[in-house]
């Protein structure tokens, strides 16, 4: 079931229109990243999810009912965790995280107990009588995200949790959030750095205003190379292979060749060929060269980077 | 060059937030233009008057006859014939003074004693309260030299009377003095006797004469002549014997002539003193109300602004400031309801302005000595009262404000229009046009007011400042609950 579903929403702020038909769909207990370029409208369309914002256009429904719609009663079923710490300088990390678990109606017992799980989970225990406004960045980031699950909702919204943090706490971030989906919650979460895409189990592609690409990691980089790609190093010169690439050519497509020296000087050409499957390619590729002195045979993954590169100048 | 840079960028900053902008030029001139729109300075001096008086009596004559001296140095409302009456519209504050003329003003100065003018008022101000009593004084001088100058051209007239009648008997006195003097003088005496002596003689000599017939002729045509001189000069021998001398030559009239004077003179007022005569009139005062001192009346409109301003401060910036950081996006994804979150920011307001109040009202009773007439009950009610509705404005602007900084600027108008328009400065009764629309719509002017009646007066919160301040409560934040939900974009 969805948690999470958008069909042609679009959102104007006066005369601009940020988004413009947003189809998407967020399934029931994984992670979805929202990618994009920086005014994409990466935040306009979780403000819209949350219920912040109106939808000019489109529908929306989260948890099977319009955000904008929201009681108290599902409101409790969702968390927040906004771009910026939006929580009190002046307070301390437990009286801030006491002032959110009161926000969602947890009792006293209640909230004393969750309070504690949940700073414990973001390792901000022992800091708890801290004021807000002396902690690190980082910690402060840590308090926010305690802030947004701290009623173990159902649904996390998660904006840009890793923005400005060092890649150390950024994995643990992610951690954490694998920990939650685990959990059996559903995590929307944006980010800027396009990497972390890998650590999406869906992730949706955001440019212009449109989602131009939606799936798992895997799905999108065969969109965006149409298909995948398998490199041999076959010892000798380029020459000695020429005579068989017509077999390749069968196997796939973009078949490329290049001559090239190993460490220890000697000549080893290097083939790549694109696939539609490299799992199940491969063998048959490794078959069509079995005369020759095959020294490696890989599949190698580009970067989300490069993929996300080449989805968004496509688009 | 740095300075220049920070100067530079001052400039775009403000010139990108036109609505502060608007606010920085437009409140200051809309105050000053209300300002001189709402205060007529001959008016503040000139205080609502009504006249009671007897009608038909001699007291509503002589208003009559000076009637322009009360128009003159007051706004004069109207004259009645009943005191009671015009002491509840006094106390309802519709007049400013009460005059009351006695029913027989020139009676009362006759009698020798100076006529009271009494003047009822009823303030608390002891600064403005002093103008019914200095206006009176100077309307009692007025009367008092229009009534001398009347009064003295009228009797000038009669002492002329007087002094002809007594021209007229001196004159016939003198003529009158003569006659007697000579007629009753003893020459004149011997000279009657001789001649009666004489007379008799002749008239035995002319007896024996008609007797002796010796004499040709008629003898008794000339002795009924001696007999008629003989009788003229009996009566004068009469009255120089009885003393009739007076009636006779006119001294009767000269009498008569003196008992008119003496009555014209007596008509004079003859105890009465110069004091009465120079100033008929005396001023008798009454001020329905006791004035604190300066300090003490002034406090109440200190506290009263102090509650307003502390109260509109904070509550101006809850809401405002909770949207900047970004902590009302993150509510609004939360349960809390908008008036959840105003509710719970209004308690906290609430309590910790009440510790305010509590500690200045215990410095205006303790340190300054302010008495409290009402009762710290009442007292503490009004400013419950105020503090509610000041909050639900502050609400209200921080509800509307897009920035901190409108939101402060805002609240510094407020503060300076209540300084003007609230009562404070100048009293509510002198404020005109749109002065007293400003006013109406300043919570200080209800507490201001209200605080006044209790702590002064020893009265409770009146009816109307009750209904101005909760009106105010629950308009302003029903406003601020809508305006602060409804900004969803």
């Amino acid at each position: 079931m969805a948690a999470i579903r958008a069909e042609g929403l679009v959102k104007r702020f006066g005369g601009e229109e940020v988004l413009k038909g947003v189809d998407l769909s967020v399934e029931e207990g994984e992670i979805f990243g929202l990618i994009g370029p920086s005014g994409a409208g990466k935040s306009t369309l979780m403000r819209s999810l949350t219920g912040y914002l109106s939808p000019t256009q489109g529908e929306v429904e989260v948890l099977g009912r319009a955000p904008v719609a929201f009681g108290p009663k599902e409101k409790r079923r969702v968390g927040y965790m906004p771009q910026g710490f939006v929580l009190y300088g002046q307070l301390s990390v437990r009286q801030n995280l006491n002032f959110v678990a009161g926000l969602y109606g947890l009792r006293f017992g209640e909230r004393r107990r969750r309070v504690r799980e949940t700073l414990e989970f973001v390792e901000l225990w022992e800091h708890r009588r801290k004021v807000a406004g002396d902690v690190s960045g980082g910690m402060q980031r840590r308090l926010q995200l305690a802030a947004a699950i701290v009623h173990e909702p159902e649904l996390l919204f998660v904006d840009e949790p890793t923005a400005n943090l060092d890649p150390i706490l950024r994995r643990r971030f992610w951690e954490e959030f694998r920990s939650l989906r685990d959990e059996g919650r559903t995590i929307f979460v944006t980010t800027q750095y396009v990497g972390e895409a890998e650590l999406c189990d869906r992730v949706g592609l955001l440019a212009g205003g449109s989602i131009v690409a939606a799936g798992t990691p895997d799905e999108l980089r065969h969109q965006a190379f149409g298909g995948e790609n398998i490199e041999l190093h076959v010892a000798g010169e380029p020459s000695r292979l020429t005579e068989h690439l017509g077999l390749l050519e069968d196997l796939g497509s973009d078949v490329e060749v290049r001559g090239g020296q190993n460490g220890k000087g000697e000549a080893v050409s290097v083939v790549r060929l694109l696939v539609d499957d490299a799992d199940s390619k491969l063998p048959e590729v490794l078959k069509a060269f079995d005369w020759a002195d095959i020294r490696s045979a890989n599949v190698p993954k580009p970067s989300f980077d490069e993929v996300f590169f080449r989805l968004v100048r496509e688009q | 060059m740095r300075i220049g840079a920070v100067a530079a960028k001052e400039f775009w900053a403000l010139v990108r937030q036109p609505q502060l902008l608007l606010l920085l030029l437009v409140g200051p001139v809309l105050i000053m233009t209300a300002f001189g729109l709402s205060l007529d300075v001959r008016d503040i001096l000139r205080p609502r008057a009504l006249v009671v008086v007897k009608p038909g009596s001699e007291g509503a004559e002589l208003f009559e006859r000076y009637r322009e001296e009360f128009t003159d140095r007051t706004q004069f409302v109207g004259t009645t014939g009943d005191l009671e009456s015009a002491r509840r519209r006094l106390q309802r504050g519709e007049v400013d003074a009460v005059i009351t003329i006695p029913p027989d003003p020139l009676g009362t100065v006759a009698s020798g004693e100076r006529t009271p003018l009494g003047v009822v008022y009823n303030t608390i101000n002891p600064v403005f309260g002093t103008r019914v009593p200095a206006r009176a004084y100077a309307l009692v001088l007025d009367l008092n030299q229009s009534l001398i100058e009347t009064t003295i051209g009228g009797e000038i007239g009669n002492l002329r009377t007087i002094q002809e009648r007594l021209n007229e008997l001196d004159r016939r006195l003198e003529e009158a003095s003569a006659a007697a003097e000579e007629l009753a003088s003893e020459e004149a005496q011997t000279v009657t006797t001789e001649l009666d002596e004489a007379l008799a003689t002749l008239e035995g000599s002319l007896g024996a004469l008609e007797e002796s017939e010796a004499v040709e002729g008629d003898v008794s045509e000339t002795l009924r002549g001696i007999n008629d001189a003989q009788n003229v000069l009996g009566e004068v021998r009469e009255v120089q014997r009885e003393g009739t001398i007076g009636e006779r030559s006119g001294l009767t009239d000269l009498r008569e002539s003196v008992n008119s004077a003496q009555e014209a003179l007596a008509a004079l007022p003859d105890d009465v003193s110069p004091q009465v005569l120079t100033n008929p009139f005396r001023l008798e005062t009454e001020n329905l109300a006791t004035p604190p001192d300066v300090v003490g009346f002034y406090a109440r409109g200190v506290l009263a602004i102090l509650v307003q301003h502390i109260s509109v401060s904070l509550a101006s910036l809850a809401v405002v400031r909770e949207r900047l950081s970004g902590a009302y996006e993150f509510f609004e994804v939360s349960p809390l309801r908008p008036g959840e979150l105003l509710a719970g920011q209004f308690l906290t307001y609430l309590g910790l302005v009440l510790g305010v109040n509590l500690a200045v009202a215990a410095v205006l009773a303790g340190f300054l000595g302010v008495p409290v007439e009402g009762g710290y009950l009442r007292m503490a009610f009004a400013m419950v009262l105020l503090t509610v509705a000041s909050l639900g404005l502050g609400f209200l602007i921080s509800a509307l404000a897009k920035s901190q900084l409108q939101a402060v600027q805002v609240s510094m108008l407020l503060l300076i229009a209540s300084g003007f328009f609230a009562g404070f400065l100048f009293p509510l009764s002198e404020m005109r046009g749109p002065g007293v629309l400003v006013s109406n719509f300043l919570p200080a002017t209800y507490g201001i007011r209200a605080l006044q009646d209790v702590m002064i007066r020893g009265e409770t919160v009146s009816t109307y400042d009750l209904a101005g301040l909760g009106a105010m409560a629950i308009v302003a934040l029903g406003a601020a609950r809508f305006f602060v939900g409804r900004r969803k974009h």
